[in-house]
């Protein structure tokens, strides 16, 4: 486990990530650049929250790989769902 | 707790947690809805006698029998079958004493039971759903039904579905815990028996695709019940239905076709006396087939407005599949070719399964080309090719029957009466199935079609009386054996080489006396002393004494009530939840934007149904308390193959897999999110949030509160009780203030009229983040019960597990919530 002052660092920086979508998307950024951004964002908010509250880092690698298959057939479905409407 | 009381006895059945009686009573509960649904489809070939029907049925008679013969097969009878085999053979395969979790085990079982029980019921509420079994959107919401019909008993059906498909879900977290972790030494994947590989690989399958069906479930419970718009506008809703089910209804053709291939796989090798012929690579090619399922799915969308690029790519997938199938086929006839050939029963049946599957195979080649499935859509073609391969399935299901019975029952039956069994089905399958290809033009689902088919459908209408006759003397058959056989010794069969031949027949309770191991190459019962396990290979450290005091202490339970209480509440639940669209309806008619059209299509309100509903929600509250306050030990195998999941303990691979299905679920919920989005035109859609403040509000919260269930954990670790308690406590305040900003949210949005019937992006709003919200309640309470453990017995700081296993659902609610905030409140 990590020490408490890891966790509150990352605590930190969620808050910060988290508000930082909220920033794209009130001031004046472009629609596209707003989305673009809050998926980055998010991305690296999950990772936290997964790699080091869920410690995934410190499981068997084969936990992060059931986990991520998990998430490829969420993209699989909803990509290809998405497509099939193009 | 309490000792497991004797087999003749009903109480017995009540508490057992024991996998072989949990087996037993999948079997035999499953074979009662094969009658069922038998007894329904023999009723509809009598109406199929002649075009329009001789008239025994209504029309939409003729459709609820249709629907629920669709859904018991697939759902009710043919995965529950094949579970009732795992549980039965699988811990016996790998060299386990059980299922890692006896105790969800039996829930799985009662949760399955009721579920059937539901579907039952719904033929007494005024008719049982009649939408067909693949629920087709939009003949499944209220507003297409007509009026007064089978609202409530349709809601029944769905919601009996949505407590089957939870059911699946623990069950499939039970299996892959225990297949993967308690693998006698030596057994190593590839050594594993084919039967065990080929119920690991379904239940994979089972994780994912039924999480996805569990997503489509909830959305249309919503609908039934609360009204939401999910599957009644014109805008996308039918195809929302299409990919949320084929994405589980096409694994789910492996789902439920795997685990009769590993039998067959097995009794082949038994009845051939021939070790399976590549059976590396029938390995690898199941393999390829469960990952290969995921994407294949739009070939039963040939007909729908999908563009036709994706319809050639999956084309392309779909014949890729056939593939690595037309390997195991070779396989299988090699190995008939190479071995000496026993016509037992179970082979015949085996044998009979292969080739019926090899024309079941081939005819959805057919089905699978874009062009001819212009043409065999919504044909009898459809019919007859679904039928030759999932009632093939059976076929060897049958066999499974006649290969284990005697290990199951400890008594030998009549092979005579087993082959005239196989004869008569052979002939009645083919009858009933084969002129379904020649009559190709009839519709399905309809009793009309041309004059110049009649004979066809004649012919299928005896064909079915004849298969229905086999079923029965395939009970007589055992009856007979169970009545008055011959006991059978612990292997009837020379060449059988599993496990669960090495032991008597009946296996004892607890299957060993010794330790099974593969270590030396072949099984063997090994006696540990309590010195050499311990100071082995799993724990390391431990001194003697406690070596020996952990010994003592390694009792099993096999008997808990509240699996069955849990059960029942839940039943009673479901039941009520069942009736409370006309409430829903009386609700909304008050409101000042109702819902269009939907006046005067319920049934009556009925005060019985809240009444249910609230009776179930105290039934569940007790027997959930009961569970979790209940001791039960289930000692975790000390040396075991563990691959590739060693290095976390049962439990907490439990939950992981848990999440692994929940984020399919929340993810399906949320591509239909995006998906309906993208269908309306991204940037048509309204914003539903009165503000994104309240959005943003809740995120600190919900990241604080993630940090506070951390925070316990390291106090926990600690053992420092005071943190533990103050960073539960904070939690659950967090949670609370959470939900109170919702409420907040929603009330602003009640106040002006609108509610989540009021289109489709306040329905998509509602349910996403209610039940976001939903999960958040159910983590409250169990925060609570946790709070309550540790200020009565100070629990958790010697073992603080499971605040780990706490914080690791939590966690995930919150990652959700990272993705609702920007989805619904900024975008
Ligand atoms: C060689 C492998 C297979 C191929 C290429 C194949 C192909 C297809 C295709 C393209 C359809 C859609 C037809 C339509 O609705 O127009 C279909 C329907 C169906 N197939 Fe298969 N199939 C195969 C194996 C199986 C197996 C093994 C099972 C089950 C054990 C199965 C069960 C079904 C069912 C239940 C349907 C009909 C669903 C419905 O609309 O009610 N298929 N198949
Ligand atoms: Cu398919």
């Amino acid at each position: 486990m990590a020490d408490l002052r890891t966790y509150t660092i990352i605590y930190v920086l969620l808050l910060v990530l988290g508000t930082g979508k909220f920033v794209f998307f009130e001031f004046d950024f472009a629609y596209s650049i707003a989305i673009g951004g809050t998926i980055l964002l998010a991305v690296a908010k999950i990772g936290l929250i997964a790699a080091y509250y869920q410690h995934l880092i410190e499981e068997p690698r084969s936990i992060t790989y059931m986990m991520a298959t998990a998430v490829f057939m969420v993209f699989l479905l909803t990509i290809a769902a998405g497509y099939s409407i193009q | 707790m309490a000792d497991l009381p004797p087999m003749t006895t009903v109480k017995r059945w009540l508490v057992t947690t024991n996998h072989k009686d949990v087996g037993i009573l999948y079997i035999a509960t499953a074979i009662f809805f094969l009658l069922l649904g038998g007894a329904m489809a023999l009723i509809f070939r009598i109406q199929l006698w002649e075009p329009g029907g001789v008239g025994i049925l209504s029309g939409n008679e003729f459709n609820q029998a249709v629907t629920t013969h669709g859904l018991l097969m697939v759902f009710w009878f043919l995965s529950p079958i094949a579970s009732g085999f795992a549980n039965y053979l699988v811990p016996l395969q790998i060299g386990a004493k059980d299922l890692a979790f006896p105790r969800m085990n039996a829930l799985s079982y009662w949760f399955y039971l009721f579920s059937g029980v539901l579907l039952i019921i719904s033929f007494f509420q005024q008719g049982t759903f009649a939408g067909g079994w693949t629920m087709y959107a939009p003949l499944n919401v209220p507003t297409y039904t007509p009026a007064m019909e089978a609202t409530t008993g349709g809601n029944a059906v769905i919601l009996g579905l949505m407590l089957f498909v939870i059911s699946i879900t623990i069950g499939t977290v039970n299996f892959l815990v225990t297949i993967h972790r308690s693998r006698a030494e030596g057994l190593g994947l590839w050594n594993m028996p084919l039967f065990t590989w080929s119920w690991l690989l379904t239940v994979w399958m089972m994780l994912f695709a039924f999480a996805a069906l569990l997503a489509a479930l909830l959305l249309l419970v919503s609908d039934r019940v609360l009204l939401t718009q999910y599957f009644a506008t014109d805008q996308g809703s039918s195809l929302l239905w299409a990919h949320l089910f084929w994405f589980f209804g096409h694994p789910e053709v492996y789902i439920v076709f795997f685990p009769a291939l590993g039998i067959m796989f097995e009794t082949f090798q038994t009845f051939t006396g021939r070790r399976l012929v590549g059976r590396k690579w029938v390995i690898i090619a199941m393999v390829l087939v469960a990952v290969q399922s995921f994407l294949v799915w739009m070939h039963h969308m040939f007909l729908t407005t999908i563009n036709l690029e994706i319809k050639t790519l999956m084309m392309a997938t779909t014949i890729g599949i056939s593939l690595p199938f037309d390997l195991m086929v070779f396989a299988l006839i090699y190995t008939m070719v190479k071995g000496r050939v026993r016509f037992t029963t179970p082979f015949l049946f085996s044998l009979g399964a292969l080739v019926l599957f090899i024309l079941g195979g081939i005819t959805g080649v057919f089905l699978g080309a874009v062009v001819l499935d212009y043409e065999f859509r919504g044909t009898y073609w459809v019919v007859a090719h679904f039928h030759y391969v999932m009632v093939s399935g059976v076929t060897a299901l049958v066999g499974g029957i006649y290969y284990w019975w005697p290990k199951i029952s400890g008594k030998m039956y009549s092979e005579t009466l087993g082959k005239l069994n196989f004869a008569v089905y052979f002939i009645g399958f083919n009858m009933l199935y084969f002129p379904m290809f020649l009559a190709w033009e009839t519709p399905r689902r309809v009793f009309h079609f041309a004059e110049g088919a009649q004979i066809y459908h004649q012919v299928a209408t005896v064909g079915a009386f004849i298969l229905g006759a086999s079923f029965l003397i395939m009970i007589l058959t055992l009856a007979k054996s169970w009545i008055s056989g011959p006991d059978a010794p612990d292997n009837p069969w020379e060449f059988s080489r599993t496990a669960e031949w090495a032991i008597p027949s009946p296996p004892p309770l607890e299957n060993w006396d010794g330790r099974p191991s593969y270590a030396s190459g072949r099984l063997e019962f090994v006696e540990d002393s309590p010195a050499a396990t311990d100071g082995g290979v799993a724990h390391g450290q431990g001194n003697q004494a406690e070596a020996a005091i952990e010994h003592e202490e390694e009792h099993a339970d096999h008997a808990s009530i509240w699996p069955f209480g849990i059960g029942v509440g839940t039943f009673v639940f479901f039941l009520g939840l069942s009736g409370l669209t006309p409430y829903i309806i009386d609700f909304a008619e008050g409101t000042p934007n109702p819902p269009e059209g939907l006046t005067g299509i319920a049934a009556e309100p009925n005060i019985m149904y809240p009444i249910l509903t609230l009776v179930g929600i105290g039934i569940m509250g007790v027997t959930l308390y009961k569970f979790g306050m209940e001791r039960f030990e289930v000692p975790e195998m000390k040396i075991a193959e563990r691959w590739p999941f060693g290095g976390v303990g049962n439990t907490k691979f439990g939950v992981w897999v848990f999440l692994a299905s929940d984020v399919v679920v929340f993810g399906a919920i949320i591509g239909a999110y995006i998906f309906m989005r993208i269908h309306m035109g991204w940037h048509e859609w309204t914003t539903v949030p009165f503000a994104s403040w309240p959005g943003l509000l809740n995120t600190y919260v919900l990241l604080t509160s993630s940090f506070t269930v951390i925070l316990a954990l390291v106090m926990a670790e600690r053992k420092n009780k005071k943190g533990l308690l103050g960073a539960m406590t904070a939690t659950l305040l967090l949670g609370l203030t959470f939900m109170g900003v919702k409420a907040y949210e929603y009330s602003m949005k009640f106040a002006d009229g609108e509610y989540w019937w009021y289109g489709l992006e306040y329905s998509i709003y509602y349910v996403t983040t209610g039940l976001h919200a939903l999960h958040v309640i159910l983590g409250l309470f169990i925060a609570v019960f946790m709070i309550y453990r540790i200020i009565s017995v100070d629990a958790y700081l010697e073992d603080h597990r499971p605040v780990e296993f706490f914080g690791l659902y939590w966690h995930f609610v919150d990652i959700v919530w990272v993705l609702l905030f920007p989805l619904f409140y900024l975008m």
